[in-house]
């Protein structure tokens, strides 16, 4: 079937292609357990297209990335880009159209405006914190994958640590234990870490990384205990949660010669004490604390809200970019509460140790990782130092 | 000379060093500190020294995390001191700036000095006092001047 995405002219939509393999009727609607034969090539492609077409300049993109995830989910992967580094909205000059010469226009052209974000952010490194929705839907799934590779193959090097707290919940109970929730958190007695070590750094670890490499891309998956790459103590509240714990301390060392090699690192946040005592660490906090330790450029936090609302009841109130200050202002002002609380406290984390930009972006729309750092008007908050 | 000594009295009124060490954050890419160069330079502020050095404060038990790890009480830290050398007027805006500029809320925002500055000598001319401090364009010449009654 052919990828089209219909573009009513009035409404801005987001229509734009991969670059041609990549976008090839073939590889697209499969999941994502059919390798894309062509992955090595898009690099060259896309260079390719680059060097041949340098006055390509006319926006056909629309302002608003705001993508319908409930409209025909086999549809292509929509992803908006445009020079500018401001945050401004701009005004689609042109339509897609159906027609192939003006597909394979639209696709180079769309490429053409992602040149100034690809520079600019080549050979920096980006954290994602994936979990939510994103990883439980098959199609979103594949497009983060497919995302992350993307982002490997034009220069950035992404680093993805993941949760799983739906596959521990349902091993848990195969195993027997009844999962436990105080205030939100999960009460981790023995058996319940050890079911959840397995769970995320056997399965879920080792299913992302396969993914990964059937995507194109080279992944090598980790746990905070290898090469201690996070050493954990046990939070606060441990007496009360169990074996919940905190990031002590982070070793990145190990991550430095995989990015290097361009392998995408993929990190379980379980990790060891002093005395070797395993710990569920939250991915949120680990992933903010990992970014400020590799000395990345970005955070991103994949999650199931469309960002920070300013109006609670508001969906379109969303607050495309705000600064430390602002954003603790909302938490004490009460316009931030309950699990946005913790992201936005390890973004400003992980921002004060020198990460340049933290965002919240929602995971429920397919490539928010390419919109979010591709493109000017991003998927969700952006928080700025 | 009466003049003279005059001039060096009254340094030591007109003139305070503002002395700022501030958390560094990661390598080459400080950003925080290049923030506050930026806002010291917009708002006329055109001499700074900037150096790199370790430090460590104890901040009541709680830890400071650099890089991801915490550190506690007597392990050094790199930081960046950053000494700024103004007229009394002046000192109340650049703490400002700083402030605006380098405040995360989180533990190792840093602290501020002021100290005062007995004299300050321009090598090239050989001039003393608030007429050495003063840069063409700086900040000095965005206020209203100061009339000092002698």
């Amino acid at each position: 079937p052919i990828q089209h995405f219909p573009c009513p002219p009035q409404a801005p939509a987001v229509n734009t292609y991969y670059a041609a393999n990549l976008s090839s009727a073939s590889t697209s609607s499969l999941p994502v357990g059919i390798p894309s034969s062509s992955s090595p090539r898009p690099t060259t492609a896309a260079a390719a297209m680059l060097l041949t077409k340098p006055q390509l300049s006319s926006s056909l993109l629309a302002s608003t990335p705001l993508f319908n995830p409930t409209s025909n989910p086999n549809h292509a992967k929509p992803i908006a880009a445009s020079p500018s580094p401001r945050r401004r909205l701009r005004i689609s000059a042109a339509s897609t159209a159906v027609s192939p010469g003006a597909t394979a226009l639209s696709r180079v052209d769309v490429l053409s405006e992602a040149l100034p974000f690809i520079q600019r952010f080549k050979g920096k490194t980006v954290v994602v914190k994936y979990g939510g929705a994103a990883m439980k839907s098959p199609e979103l799934q594949s497009s983060v994958i497919r995302d992350l590779v993307l982002l490997s193959c034009v220069g950035l090097r992404p680093i993805l640590v993941h949760g799983g707290g739906p596959e521990i919940n349902s091993w848990l109970l195969r195993v027997g234990v009844e999962p436990q929730f105080r205030n939100g958190l999960r009460v981790t007695d023995a058996l319940t870490m050890e079911v959840v070590e397995m769970v995320l750094v056997g399965k879920v670890n080792k299913n992302l990384v396969s993914l990964i490499n059937l995507a194109g891309g080279t992944a090598v998956g980790l746990c905070g205990k290898d090469a201690r790459l996070i050493t954990a103590r046990p939070s606060p509240n441990a007496a009360a949660l169990g074996f919940v714990g905190e990031v002590a301390r982070v070793d990145a060392t190990v991550l430095h010669p995989i990015i290097a090699s361009g392998h995408i690192p993929v990190i379980a946040t379980v990790a060891a004490d002093e005395t070797g005592q395993a710990y569920n660490i939250n991915a949120d906090t680990a992933a903010g604390e990992i970014a400020a330790a590799v000395g990345a450029e970005k955070l991103l936090l994949l999650t199931d809200v469309s960002g920070i609302l300013a109006d609670r009841n508001d969906p379109g109130s969303l607050v495309k970019e705000i600064d430390i200050a602002g954003v603790r202002q909302m938490v004490s002002g009460g316009q931030v509460a309950g699990g946005m609380i913790p992201k936005v406290e390890c973004c400003v984390r992980a921002l004060a140790q020198g990460v340049h930009t933290a965002s919240i972006i929602d995971g429920r729309v397919p490539h928010s990782l390419l919109l979010e750092i591709l493109t000017d008007e991003g998927t969700g908050t952006m928080i700025t130092g | 000379m009466e003049g003279v000594a005059c001039l060096v009295g009254e340094c030591g009124l007109l003139l305070q060093a503002v002395c700022a060490v501030l958390s560094r954050t990661r390598g080459v890419r400080s950003n925080s500190s290049t923030e506050i160069l930026q806002g010291l330079l917009e708002m006329g502020i055109r001499g700074v020294t900037v150096s790199d050095v370790r430090g460590y404060g104890a901040q009541g038990g709680s830890t400071e995390r650099y890089e991801g790890s915490e550190f506690s009480e007597d392990t050094f830290i790199a930081k960046v001191k950053m000494e700024i050398v103004v007229c009394k007027e002046q000192v109340e805006p650049v703490i400002d700036k700083i402030i605006e500029k380098a405040r995360t809320g989180e533990i190792g925002d840093g602290k501020i000095f002021l100290i005062p500055v007995a004299d300050v000598v321009r090598v090239r001319t050989g001039e003393r006092g608030v007429h050495a401090e003063r840069m063409i364009g700086g900040l000095s010449d965005k206020l209203p001047p100061v009339i000092t009654i002698s």
